[in-house]
């Protein structure tokens, strides 16, 4: 087969597919992390895309294995598969990568507020329901209580959020708002721990995103059980950046002209309770929607009576999309691969 | 070109509360135009009269779009600090002071050439500047939910926002006191001014004395908007 520096034609498309699911989490998903910096005209749109591009380079290449892992063996025993029939499981892999990339690209032409996370965990079933039917493997092979133990996290993780931006802000209501008269100075006083914690979130969202971009890789590379390789997260991380610099300083200058309202208390409880959510998340393997995580924490301050007005209309799109995302992307995985094996690739 | 943008960024929608202050202050505007236009009045300037009716006639205006579109900016699906049919509640009595100083101005270019005394003169303007005071209070009151809202609610802030309700419900009071006193004079010179001009002075009186009544309904439904 063709092959080009080493490396054969199906993991360079593998390489494609997923420099292109950085590509878009660094367009879309990493803006939200940094909007409130913008927004509260802490720091300049420049300096705040270098940051958030760092930290979560940083987070990737840190602490970005663990859902890599999940999403690469955990929703399909791509490691059995690997020793059964590793042709096919780089197929159904690269039909995995490209199934997201397609639903993605839709959903956001469509402005759908989808993650990608669901978008990768779909398309990745749709390729182990379609190798079982191949009777490649069967169909215990696929991990079913990994994707309960997903799913649950995808409902519950932005329940935490919420609840700890209430706490948050609750507490630096009652021990900072209700005790200092000058609250413009406190505002003041908070824009640098915004881009602080705005940091942190950056860093948080590449933990746990970059899996979305690379999960598939190692099984496209044939890399078999062995530890994602430095150089795979740092390749996903250098997507992300390329992503933010190409088309998400313009999603973060978005929606920074939207967020004046949420001012440096306000942005600092949401991003402090948005990216501990996704680390705790991050640190159980578990891919969530990092945008969802946001938008719970964004009620959550609401609930704390810190925001003027939120339209809540955004819960019942964010559950539309839910719903569609898995069964769609698992099907569009599934007819790539069929296709693929079709054409005798 | 359309935004190749996938944030839920519209769940950020526009505070609704900055156009209610602009409602109120556009209300003060109006009120504080009766002064002109009550002094035009008494002094039978029929042509002044005139034109300050157009005048506030606009403002009325103005403060109608605001609260039109105030209230097509309040999806079911909003979540304010507040609760969202308290709020909705509020804006009617609020955007019935504009409509009473409309009211008021109307009726003056029905008939402005009375002859009465200066005595009762005096007291025309007195009940207008009444209002107008009652309004300013009102205006404050604003600000300071205004900074309700900023500070997420502090204790002091309320508090103080509850004092300036109280402030604007006694003034409210008075000027009833005023009104009653007001219609009683304005119904002994039937000699003088005949049935329809005590009529007519007495329906002014009325609507002066409206505005307070609206400015203390919508504070006292702001009072329930506070205390939860």
């Amino acid at each position: 087969m063709l092959e080009i520096f080493g490396l054969g034609i199906l993991s360079i498309a593998g390489l494609i597919g997923a420099f292109y699911m950085a590509w878009n989490i660094g367009a879309n998903d990493l803006a939200n992390s940094m909007g409130d910096v913008v927004g509260a005209k802490v720091l300049t749109l420049r300096q705040v895309c270098i940051a958030g591009g760092l930290m979560n380079f940083l987070g990737v290449v840190f602490f970005g294995s663990r859902v890599t892992k999940t999403i690469g063996k955990g929703i399909v025993r791509t490691d059995l598969m690997m020793d059964l029939d590793p042709h096919m499981a780089v197929l159904g892999a690269i039909a995995a990568l490209f199934a997201a990339g397609i639903w993605v690209s839709i959903a956001t032409y469509k402005q759908l507020p989808v993650s990608t996370s669901h978008s990768m965990v779909g398309s990745m079933l749709g390729f182990g329901i379609a190798a079982a039917t191949m009777n490649i493997i069967g169909f215990d092979d696929i991990g079913w209580s990994v994707l309960l133990k997903v799913a649950a996290s995808w409902v519950l993780s932005p329940f935490a959020g919420l609840i700890l931006a209430f706490l948050i802000f609750n507490l630096i209501r009652h021990t900072l708002i209700n005790r200092i008269e000058d609250t413009a100075w406190l505002e003041k006083i908070f824009g640098p721990l915004l881009v602080g914690s705005s940091c942190y979130q950056a860093f948080s969202f590449g933990s746990n995103d970059v899996a979305n971009a690379i999960g598939p890789v190692p099984i496209i590379l044939g890399l078999g059980d062995l530890e994602i390789p430095l150089w795979l997260l740092v390749f996903g991380g250098i997507g992300i950046v390329i992503g933010l610099s190409t088309w998400g300083y313009k999603v973060v200058y978005t929606i920074g002209e939207k967020i004046t309202e949420l001012t440096p208390t306000r942005g600092f409880s949401a991003d402090v309770a948005c990216a501990t959510t996704v680390i705790v998340c991050s640190s159980f393997g578990m891919p969530v929607s990092t945008t969802h995580v946001l938008v719970g924490c964004t009620i959550g301050v609401g609930l704390a009576r810190g925001l003027e007005a939120v339209n809540l209309n955004v819960i019942r799109k964010i559950v539309y999309s839910w719903l569609v995302t898995v069964p769609v992307s698992m099907i569009i995985a599934f007819i790539i691969y069929y296709g693929l094996v079709g054409l005798g690739i | 070109m359309r935004k190749y943008i996938r944030s839920p960024v519209d769940m950020f929608v526009k505070s609704p509360f900055k156009p209610l202050h602009e409602h109120a202050e556009k209300a003060g505007e109006a009120v504080h135009k009766l002064e002109d236009i009550m002094q035009a009045f008494c002094d039978s300037d029929t042509k002044r009269v005139f034109k300050l009716s157009e005048e506030i006639s606009s403002i009325e205006h103005e403060a109608d779009t605001i609260k039109q579109d105030i209230r097509q900016n309040m999806p079911p699906s909003i979540l304010l600090p507040v609760n969202r049919q308290d709020f909705l509640a509020f804006l009617k009595p609020q955007d019935s002071i504009p409509d009473s100083a409309e009211d008021v101005a109307y009726l003056m270019t029905f008939k402005s050439d009375y002859k009465i005394s200066q005595d009762l003169k005096e007291d025309l303007m007195q009940i207008v500047k009444s209002s107008i005071d009652t309004i300013d209070e009102y205006e404050k009151l604003m600000d300071e939910l205004c900074r309700v809202l900023s500070t997420s609610f502090r204790k002091e802030e309320v508090n103080k926002a509850l004092s300036k309700i109280s402030l604007v419900e006694e003034l409210e009071h008075e000027i009833d006191t005023m009104g009653l006193k007001l219609g009683r004079r304005i119904f002994s010179i039937e000699d003088e001014i005949g049935a329809v001009g005590v009529y007519h002075l007495s329906e002014i009186v009325k609507k002066i004395g409206e505005i307070s009544n609206y400015a203390a309904r919508a504070a006292d439904i702001l009072r329930v908007m506070l205390s939860k």
